[in-house]
This record gives structure tokens, sequence and C-alpha cells, in this order.
């Protein structure tokens, strides 16, 4: 890498000798993971600064929030990370629980968790397959690892369908509680998930890790420091991949994490390969949480609440509140001010903080310096989902 | 040699390969899909023939996305069981900003309406996407009905599952003195 002056917050008083190129990326190409675009300016093939503008996956979600009752919110925030819909689902759940005060049922804890780490590890199956793909050429042409990957996430997809009868807007949360119970054969399915995986993830790592243009592409390229990923605010595996241990799982437990012992993967390079790594170490640990809970699934109800009959049955008090879950990208917030009064069923404001957000906001300071062809590495290392960056 | 028994289960891959089923309808077929499977709609009769509906607008209310309208109609007397029940005039179903989230099948007191275990057929049109009641109840008939109704999901969120049901305190028996009425033959016939 060239040492340059770091003009990216002054490009106007930039002088050098050749003229930048200003080059649109996206929102059209296909490694922006969704509609992004990110405006280049170019010094040859170096980028030496870089803006992304968001906002082409706006959808309003959160001022329809504002018209839907508690009860109706559910179905809608599937939508924001359409990568790992379950915990967006369990992000609202245990907030709206939390400001309540709503205890839940120790089986519906324990299988949010399940669901939360299936959803774990079948969002970090996307992302593998597409960063190696984005990397290009490296595995097989690149395309081989999407197949692999992309044929385990359908097992996960399949099991999920089983237990609620749709492969990816569930609904499936309720506040109080889980909607669907536990069939017939779906812990057998699980398990049988998780040996596949235990079988394929070293598989994975053995096409990657020791693989000498995956190492060249991803090490060093894409560096976060710890305290520019502290300054932004970056969350999940971004953050522990610079260095921080920080995962809301152990630290502020949710769901039945209080039961498990989690260990939380970190590593020191803050470049796309430990990016990589977190992830990587990450998938062993999801299996092994759901090996030690699925055995386990305490009998009982699955709901505190009586099954919701109106869109009145939630009520939220005046006030502000905020709680965040850990998801496979990093803590989604979400913040909620109650109602005008102490019986209003829909929040008078909700705001969701996506990690998305966060991961895309460190794109001005990792590109710079790079080319252009590490971009797209750089760009899928983060893993922002766009659809939960503008909502 | 490596290359004749390689290519000997190649060949023997391709021969399955041409004795498989030819997909018809969709990546996967319904058989392979799972019991709670949903999708489209559907409105069904009850146990004595009659439209299970009685238009009392739940599902209106809950929709997200607010897509189903619903007409009460007035109130019967029902044949078959000589009571007095409420009827639905007409009910529509817009399935173009449907999110198939199952709100209304589990708040249905009647279980009317359900769900289906296959699409809906494509339509050239916007009005083909909208299920009138004809086509509702058509559905019952044609298509095979999903396993979730409102009862069967209520029950599995009950949140007193599983617990044996609350026994009365029995109520302290005062005896009183039994007293036998005078039998009166106004009380006769």
């Amino acid at each position: 890498m060239t040492t340059r002056p770091n003009p990216h917050l002054d490009i106007d008083n930039y002088d050098a000798d050749a003229d930048l190129m200003a080059l649109n990326m996206g929102p059209q190409h296909p490694s922006t993971h969704g509609v992004m675009r990110i405006k280049l300016f170019l010094d040859g093939e170096v980028i030496i600064k870089a803006v992304p503008y968001p906002g082409y996956l706006h959808r309003g979600v959160e001022k329809l929030c504002e018209k839907l009752t508690f009860v109706q919110i559910f179905p809608i925030v599937d939508k924001h990370d359409y990568v790992a819909p379950m915990t967006n689902e369990q992000a609202m759940a245990v907030a709206f629980e939390r400001t309540l005060g709503i205890e839940v049922p120790r089986r519906a804890r324990y299988l949010r968790t399940i669901l939360a780490e299936l959803t774990r590890i079948s969002s970090h199956l996307l992302w593998l397959g597409t960063f190696t793909l984005d990397i290009g050429g490296t595995i097989g042409g690149g395309a081989s690892m999407m197949m692999y990957t992309f044929r385990e996430r359908e097992l996960i997809l399949d099991c999920f369908e089983m237990l609620t009868g749709s492969r990816f807007h569930y609904n499936t949360h309720c506040v109080g509680g889980n909607r669907h119970e536990i069939p017939d054969g779906w812990v057998a399915v699980v398990k049988s998930i998780v040996a596949t995986m235990k079988l394929r993830v070293p598989e994975y790592e053995q096409l990657c890790t020791g693989n000498e243009i995956f190492n060249m592409r991803s090490q060093g390229v894409g560096v976060i420091s710890r305290d520019l990923a502290l300054e932004l605010g970056l969350s999940g595996p971004n953050l522990r991949a610079s260095g921080v241990d920080h995962d809301l799982r152990r630290d502020q437990p949710f769901h039945a994490y209080d039961e498990v012992d989690v260990q939380v993967a970190v590593a020191q390079g803050g470049d796309c390969f430990a990016r990589y790594q977190v992830r990587i170490a990450e998938f062993y640990e999801s299996i092994r949480i759901v090996e030690s809970l699925i055995d386990n699934i305490p009998e009982g109800p699955l709901s505190s609440q009586r099954p919701v009959k109106s869109t009145l049955a939630v009520k939220v008090k005046t006030g502000c509140h905020y709680h965040g879950i850990e998801t496979p990208r990093g803590e989604l917030g979400t913040y909620i001010i109650g109602g005008g009064d102490n019986k209003s069923a829909s929040p008078y404001r909700l705001k969701i903080v996506p990690p998305s957000l966060h991961a895309m906001s460190a794109l001005p300071y990792a590109l710079v310096g790079h080319t252009v062809s590490d971009v797209v590495a750089i760009l899928g290392s983060l893993d922002p989902i766009m659809g939960e960056v503008d909502r | 040699m490596m290359y004749v028994s390689g290519t000997g289960r190649a060949m023997y891959q391709t021969l399955l390969n041409f004795f498989r089923p030819v997909v018809t309808e969709g990546p996967r077929s319904e058989g392979s899909r799972a019991v709670r499977y949903r999708a489209s709609f559907a409105l069904v009769h009850n146990e004595h023939g009659e439209e299970a509906c009685i238009g009392c607008k739940l599902c209106e209310k809950i929709c997200p996305s607010d897509v189903i309208d619903v007409a009460a109609g007035g109130k019967i007397v029902s044949e078959a069981t000589g009571k007095k029940r409420a009827t639905c005039d007409d009910f529509t179903l817009n399935l173009q900003a449907c999110l198939f989230c199952e709100l209304c099948v589990q708040v249905c007191p009647t279980d009317a309406i359900v769900m289906l275990r296959v699409q809906e057929e494509p339509s050239y049109s916007r009005e083909g996407l909208v299920l009138t009641m004809d086509k509702l109840y058509a559905n019952e008939q044609n298509k095979p009905l999903a396993w979730g109704t409102g009862s069967k999901l209520m029950a599995m969120q009950d949140p007193k599952k599983g617990q044996p049901p609350k026994v009365k305190k029995p109520k302290a028996v005062v005896e009183k003195p039994v007293t036998e009425k005078p039998i009166t033959e106004e009380g006769g016939t």
C-alpha cells in the first residue's frame, strides 16, 4: 500500500498530479448486498475517497410501525434483515417484553435460543458463500463455495418451514412467547443439521483458510483498528474481529443465554481475514450451543400471555425504552417511545438501530488506499444488509 | 481403470436422472412440503354444512396490511341446530399486499378462514389476485387445506397448557334443613 495523505474528508484540496476519476459503484452492482451506491474517487486504480449512499431500499417501516399496533408489527419486521429474519422478530419481542416486564416461559426461551443460533448459522453460510464469490476466482471460480453453503442453508430453511410453515417470513414470535409448538420429529431434524454442519464447517475451512489466493486477497485488506471500530459503533463479528471482546449474548443475556456458557470468538487483525476467522469460529460456537440445548428443551407452556385475539392486546406505557439483542450482524436495537396515554396499543415512535448501518459507516475509512478490486472484498467482509440499513 | 469406473458412475447417475419424475408444479411438489406450509386462503363450511364465517370482522381488524374486507350479514336461524347465528355477506381478500402472516387464521373464532398448501395461480390482471368469496369457497373444494386453524393455533399458545386444570374449591356446603315443597295441584298440568 502506498503512503498517501488521507484527504477523504477534504477532497477539494487534494493536489494529486493525476486527475481524479469519480466512479459510481452500484446501486445495481451484484456485490453490494442489496442496492447501495458507493461513489469512488480514484487516482489510477487507487481509491482516494469513498462515499457510500444508502437509501435505495427505503420502505418507511418505522413510520408504518406508528400506525400499526404492537401485535401487528411482528410480520412487518421480518423484512428488515432478509438474511436472518428470525432474529428481527426476536429483537422486537425482547424489547416489548422487557419494556412491559413480561416473563417468557423457559420452553419458549430455549426454543428462541435454538432458532437464533440456527439463524446465525444460516446467515453466516450465506455470507461465506457470497464473500468467496466476491473475492472471485479464489475457490473453483468462486462459485463452488456458494453452492456448498447454499446446500446447507437449504436444510436450515426447511427446518424453519417445518416449525412455522414459512421459509422466510415466519411470524412465529409474539409478546410473551412463541406461536408455533415444536412438531413431531423437529428435534431429530435439528440434530441431523447440527451433525451435518459439524462435518461441513471444517471442509469450508480447508477450502479457504489454507488457500493462498484467499489469504492474499483478505489478509491486511480493509483494516479497521480497535479505536476506529469503537468510535464508529461497530458491533457483532466486525467489532470482535478488531479485538474488542463484546458480545451481548454473554454481557446482557437474553433468551436462555444465561444458562449457556457462550465463548466469544475474538480476532486481533481487524482485516477481512480476521472477520472471516471470527465468523468461522461462530459456526462452531453456534453448533455447540444448539447441541447443548436441543436435548434439554423443558416441557411446559410456550407463551405466558393469552393468545392474541385483538389488536389491542399489548399496550406500552408512556416513556422511552431501548433494548438490544445480538443478531448475526451485531447489536440490533429497538427504541420505543410509548403512546401518548398509558393505554396506547401502538408506539408513538419506534426506531430500529441496525448493526449494518454502523458496518457501512466504516467503508470510507476502510476503502481508502486500496484498489478497486478490493472494494468488493471489504464490502463483503463487513456483511451489511441493505434492507436493514434503509428499512 | 479409474477413468472406466468414473465414467461408469457418471453414466449411472445420468440413468437415474432419466427416470426421475419431471417437475410440473414449481420447484417443489406438494408432497415434499412441510405439513405446516402455508400459502393462499380458503373459507370453509362447518360440520353442519353451513358457511362457517359469521362476519365478526376480527380478521379485518388484525390484518397488518389491511387486505381483508368483510361485510357482515344479517342473523338467520340455522337449519341444522335451530339456533340463531350471524352470517357474512361478502368477504374479499386482496393477495397483492398479503404478508401470509397467519394472524387472520389465528383470531378466527369459528375456524372459518384457513390457509392452503398450494399457492394461488398467477394472474394476468390485478383482479385475478383478489380472492372473492366465491373463489375462497371454491378453494375449499379444489385445493388441499393447510394444517392450521384458529383453534389449533390458539391451543398451541395456551399459557396454561400442560398444567392440571384448576380445581375449584368446593364451597362449604351448609346443610339446610330440607323442606319439602308442598305439592300443589296448581303445579301440575
